[in-house]
Parts: structure tokens; sequence; C-alpha cells
């Protein structure tokens, strides 16, 4: 199983990633701050006691006097061995803690403060040369303190901080999981019912109120989205008991033909004019079935292979091969405009033909039928301009449905099944275009649009495929 | 010269109808049922063309294609049930060199068929006699016994589709396309239509009928000794 990122996990890992690394700043900072203090601490008590001892000997003549200086000095220093005073000397009698001295591993200067270790354990020193003064020779006083608590301290805050940074970045991670989980609820909500969409109830929505910003756009688009699609299933349910009712007929001439046929003897002639008639019949179905079948793809948003022509070009194809009925109900046609557009000249050249069929079929015999044709930046418009009566204002957004006829009457005539226009219209959309009706004055004009796309994809269709030219 | 024709098609009542409409054209028609069996038989017989199903079990139809097309190079028709580009694409590029879609028309096969059949040796008459009709096609002259003709471009030229298939059922599909360059379906009687006015330049009263109406597929040039055939 594919494994999928949790966005509170991912959000609380953030925040813990965040937490962490000022966490880690602050709590730098702080131990440096508390060390120095420690630091400088220890060097002031030092520094004190150092001072003392240091104007002790300084106006120290020896002999006796330095006799009573090292009582004092014994008593000075404290019994656990946190302060050691250390004074070295070229004679020996003025030597002091000189075991000591020479068992420290001194890392200091000769002068100053410094630093020294023994037996695992830190000491901070100072040093400092004494003058010769009476008969006292010039003495070197060192101050050794130990550093163990000052150890034990920065580990004690190091630890603190740490312990706190811990704790905040556990805190606030946990924090930060139950804010966007808390966030996350929303969608939570939305998915439960989301899960409840697409049942029974098409007209079911997601819930809009109450919700964030970030989400009600995305909700609503949704929302936007399922509308469409309820209205396409509807169409296409309502376009599948019309195409099940269109089918019925031409299947129970069919059968009952043939029953009726087969049912005594027949002479060939007969036998031949039922396959005959069955054979329309068939090539009605046919038609039908392909009809379909682009619809369908009109539905798939299935782009075909374009190539780029000219309107007026295909137009006159179009007109030229309807001319003869024109012609015969003494209607002229005529092209206006062009302009370039790419389309699957098969399907658009069906389209216009049934456009111009509209025509003739609709408009007053004897009249002049326009064929515009509009180019703009993006899209191309055909429109054809028919004179006659004024499509009724309730029919014009239906024209283009399936199936529909504002005249009873002229249902079924053998050549149309309905689906003129909607062909038109599938056609269109197959070419990202649109289709669009309208009363004039005295006119009815039809317009189909097609996008224009930037870049002509050429497909291989128009060479590889065989000239269709028979003769 | 027999032209042999091999049908590849799983579905054998078409395959049937297939192959006895062929062979009623005068032609030799060879069958497979399957993809490979179709494969076997493309490569190891000669065929001047070959009507090839995609949808075959074993192998489909763009496989034998691909394969058959690496030492043959025989003309293929693909059957295909799909109305897809893709499709199309796909079997074109495979070096099919033509495709229909089901449900086609068997006159338009047979239409299709010839085109291959007749690339390379497109040797065109000039003239076409059929009865007491006689149809100059270079001078575009069309006489009946001494009576000229005065047809105009569109009837001239279909009239000649059909002169140039004399006895041939041609199909309004055909028609259309070859006359006036519509190659889809339209639901017009523009055929009908030029065809009854073609009739009535053609056939005055007491002339003998020349085209005849085969109800459901098209029409027929033809002169019949019996005048109510």
């Amino acid at each position: 199983m594919k494994h999928q990122r949790s966005m509170s996990t991912h959000l609380a890992v953030m925040f813990a990633i965040v937490t962490a690394t000022a966490s880690a700043a602050v709590g730098g900072l702080l131990y440096l701050k508390e060390s120095t203090g420690l630091s400088h601490h220890a060097r002031e008590v030092l520094e004190a006691r150092f001072v003392i001892v240091e104007r002790l000997i300084r106006f120290n003549e020896g002999g006796q006097e330095w006799v009573y200086f090292r009582q004092k000095l014994a008593e000075f220093t404290p019994t656990d061995g946190s302060l050691r005073f250390i004074i070295e000397s070229e004679d020996p009698r003025f030597r002091v803690n000189e075991h000591f001295s020479t068992r420290l591993n001194s890392k200091g200067p000769q002068i100053g403060f410094g630093a020294a270790e023994l037996d695992g354990t830190r000491f901070l020193t100072k040093a400092s040369r004494v003058a010769k003064y009476g008969d006292r020779p010039e003495v070197r006083l060192i101050i050794v303190a130990d550093q163990t608590p000052q150890e034990r301290a920065r580990r004690f805050i190091a630890a603190g901080i740490l312990a706190l940074s811990l704790f905040t970045i556990a805190v606030v991670t946990s924090l930060g999981w139950w804010i966007a989980r808390r966030g996350m609820r929303t969608v939570d909500r939305l998915s439960e019912h989301a899960r409840h969409l697409g049942g029974d109830d098409l007209a079911r929505r997601l819930p809009t109120g109450e919700l964030p910003i970030e989400l009600s756009g995305l909700v609503l688009a949704l929302n936007a989205a399922l509308d469409r699609l309820q209205k396409s299933h509807q169409q296409l349910s309502d376009f599948n008991a019309d195409v099940a009712h269109e089918l019925r007929t031409p299947l129970t001439n069919m059968i009952g033909e043939t029953e009726v046929a087969l049912s005594r003897r027949r002479n060939e002639q007969d036998l031949c004019d039922t396959l005959q008639s069955n054979l329309e019949e068939l090539e009605r179905l046919r038609g039908m079935v392909n009809d379909m079948l682009l619809m369908a793809r009109a539905d798939a948003g299935e782009a075909g292979s374009f190539t780029r022509v000219s309107l007026a070009a295909e137009c006159r194809r179009a007109v030229d091969f309807m001319e003869i009925l024109f012609d015969e109900v003494g209607t002229t046609a005529v092209i206006r405009g062009d302009g370039k557009a790419d389309v699957e000249r098969a399907l658009f050249g069906r389209a216009l033909t049934n456009l111009l069929d509209n025509a003739l079929r609709h408009g007053e015999p004897g009249g002049q039928v326009v064929v515009q044709i509009d180019a703009e930046d993006d899209a191309a418009a055909v429109t054809v301009i028919n004179p006659g009566p004024a499509i009724p204002l309730d029919h014009l957004p239906k024209i283009f449905d399936r199936f529909f006829c504002g005249d009873p009457a002229r249902a079924s005539n053998g050549h149309s099944h309905g689906l003129g226009l909607a062909i038109v219209a599938a056609v269109a959309r197959i070419h990202g275009g649109d289709v669009h009706a309208e009363n004039g004055d005295g006119v009815v004009k039809v317009k189909m649009t097609v996008r224009i796309r930037e870049q002509v994809q050429e497909r291989v269709d128009a060479s590889v495929f065989p000239p269709h030219a028979l003769s | 010269m027999t032209v042999k024709v091999l049908i590849v098609e799983d579905e054998r009542k078409t395959s049937s109808y297939l192959c006895r409409g062929l062979s009623e054209q005068g032609w030799v028609t060879y069958s497979a049922n399957t993809g490979s069996e179709g494969l076997y038989q493309a490569q190891t017989g000669v065929f001047d063309a070959i009507v090839l199903d995609v949808m075959l079990p074993g192998l489909d139809g763009f496989e034998v294609l691909r394969q058959l097309r690496r030492t043959h190079n025989t003309p293929v028709i693909m059957l295909t049930a799909r109305d897809q580009v893709d499709d199309r694409l796909r079997g074109l590029r495979g070096g099919a060199d033509d495709y229909l879609v089901k449900p086609f028309s068997f006159l338009e096969l047979v239409a299709r068929l010839e085109i291959i059949l007749r690339r390379g040796r497109a040797q065109s008459p000039t003239e076409i006699r059929i009865g007491d009709l006689h149809i100059d096609l270079s001078g575009r002259r069309v006489t009946r016994r001494r009576r000229r003709l005065t047809l105009t471009a569109k009837e001239f030229a279909l009239l000649e589709v059909l002169a140039r298939r004399p006895s041939q059922i041609v199909s309004k599909t055909a028609i259309a396309e070859i006359v006036w360059d519509i190659n889809f379906e339209t639901n017009t009687n523009v055929v009908e239509v030029a065809i009854r006015r073609l009739r009535a330049k053609l056939e005055l009263v007491g002339e003998d009928k020349l085209i005849h109406t085969v109800r459901g597929m098209g029409y027929m040039l033809e002169h019949r000794s019996d005048p109510d055939a």
C-alpha cells in the first residue's frame, strides 16, 4: 500500500522542527550567558582572595613574619580543598604547598588567570610575582580554586535548558498536531458528506455554511462540478431513453417485416423487397449509432485531429454539396467573410451541412441564406442566417438538445432523427467552441463557434491516410 | 488475373458474409479466425489485400500488422469497432493502408479494396460506352444515340462515377465522396435529388433506363435488355 502523508502529522513535525530550532538557539545563548556569568563570578572570588594574600606577602620581610604569614595562610585556606595557595620560590623556606604545585598540570601562564587540572578536577588559577622585600626573596603566588561547583552548576543549567526545550518541543508539537487536527476536522466533515454524494440523490451537495475561506472556494468549485455532472447525467439518461425510443421503430419494422416475409412462401422479389427495407432500417440504425458515438466523443471531451483550414473553403464545399437542394426550392446561398481555424474536417463539414439543412428546412423558400464567417483572435464563428419565421422564445435554448423537435409533425421524415443541431453542438464542443441561436429581423441566426488553437497539431492522418478519390 | 484477399476476422458471421460477398465480386477469398493463424497465412501465402479485424483473440490486429510489416508490404485494411482517433493512428502508423469503423457498409469495403488493388496500375479509359450512351471522358462530352446531353460539372462527375463502374452498385456515400468531396455521413437527400436530375436529362421518355436504383444500397449504371428489370 502506498504510504499516505497525513497533513496533521506533517504540520506537527514542522512545528516540532521550528520549535527545536528556536529552543536550540535560545537555549544555547542562555547557556553561554550563564556559563560566562559563572566564570566571571569565579574569577571575582578568586581575585578578592588573591588581592588579600598578595598584600600579606608584599610587605612581608621573611623570618618570623613569614612564619606568622604561613599560619594565617593555613587559617585562610578552606579545609575542603576548594581553594589552595601555592607559593613558589628559589628558596625552599618560602615554598608553600610545593607538593601540590608539582603535581598540578597547569596550562596557565606564568602570570594572570589560567586553568589547571589534577586527577580529573579542573581548577581556576591566578598567578603573580611578588617582588623581593627585606630578607624575603621574590616569590610567585598562585591561587588555585576548584571549579567543580561551577562545572556542576553548568551541567545543571545545561540539563535544565535541555529538559525545558524538550518539554517545549513536545508541548508545541502535540498542540500543533491538535490544532491541525482541529483544522482538518472541517475536511473530515466534508469527507463524510462527500461519502454520501453520488448515491440515489444526485441533487445532494457539500455543505457550504461556516467554512473557512481556504475551503469555501474548493467546496463551491466542487459543488459547481457536481451541478454540471448532475446536468449531464440527466441529459445522458434522457438521451438513453430517447435513443431506446428511436431504436424501437426501426427494430419493430425489421422484426415485423422479416416475420411476415418468413411466415409464407414468398417469391424472390418479395424477399428482396423485405431485405431492402431491412437494409434501409439498418442504415438508419447505423446512422444513429455513429451519431451517438460522435456525441459520446464530444461528451468525453475528446479532441480530434485538427488541420488548419480556410473556413470559407470548407463552407464552400458544404454549400456546393447542398446547392442542389437549395436550387430545388429556389433558395440561394452566399458565403461572406473568411478566417482560418483548426478543425477536424469531416466533423466540421458534417456540422456545416446540418446547419445548412436546418436553414433549408425551416427557412422560407426562395430566400437567400447567408453563411457569415467571423474570425477573431482565439475563436472563429460560422453563422447561418436564413429568412424565416422566428423560433418561439421558449424553444430557442432547446433547439440544440438531442431529439428536440419544435414541431412534432416534422418529427420523423426519414432523413433526420432530431439530432441535426445536437450534432452541430457536439462538433462545436469537440472544437472547443459553442453554439448559439437567435431571432433577427425576419431572420433566424444559428451560430457555431470553434476555438482557434495556438499550435496546429500536425497529425499523421493527413499525410498517411490514403486519399479518398475513388476515380 | 485473380485477386486474392485474406480475411482475418474472429466473428464467424462477419467472416462468412465477407467471404461470400467478396467471392461474388470475382475475388478469391481466404479466411483466418485468429490473429496467429492470420499472420501465418499472410506470411506464407501471396495476397493482393488483407482485411484485418483489430479485436482478435490472442494476437490482436495491431500486433499482427506489426509483425507482418517486418517482412511483407501486402496492402491491409483494418476493421475497428472503436471509433477512436487513437486506434486510427495506431493502425496507420503500424502500416495499415486504410481502416473502416464498424458498423461499415459492405459496399464501402469493396470500394476501399478496389482503391488499394488498383493502386499502381491507374489506367483510366478515355471513353466509355454503355448501351447507346457514349461518354467522352477527355472531351467531357456525353451523347445518347445522336442526342448531345448538356450536363453541369457535377452531373458529369456523377455520371462518370457510375460509368467507371458499370453494372456495379455504387453507394451514396461513395458518390458524395467522389463528386462533392464529402467524406462524412450527411442526413440529406442530395444524392437522390442529383440522380433524379441526371435521370431527367439522361433518360427521356421512350429511352431505356440506364440508372438503376438498388434500394438501400445505391445506384448502378447498366444497360438492361429486359426493360422491366
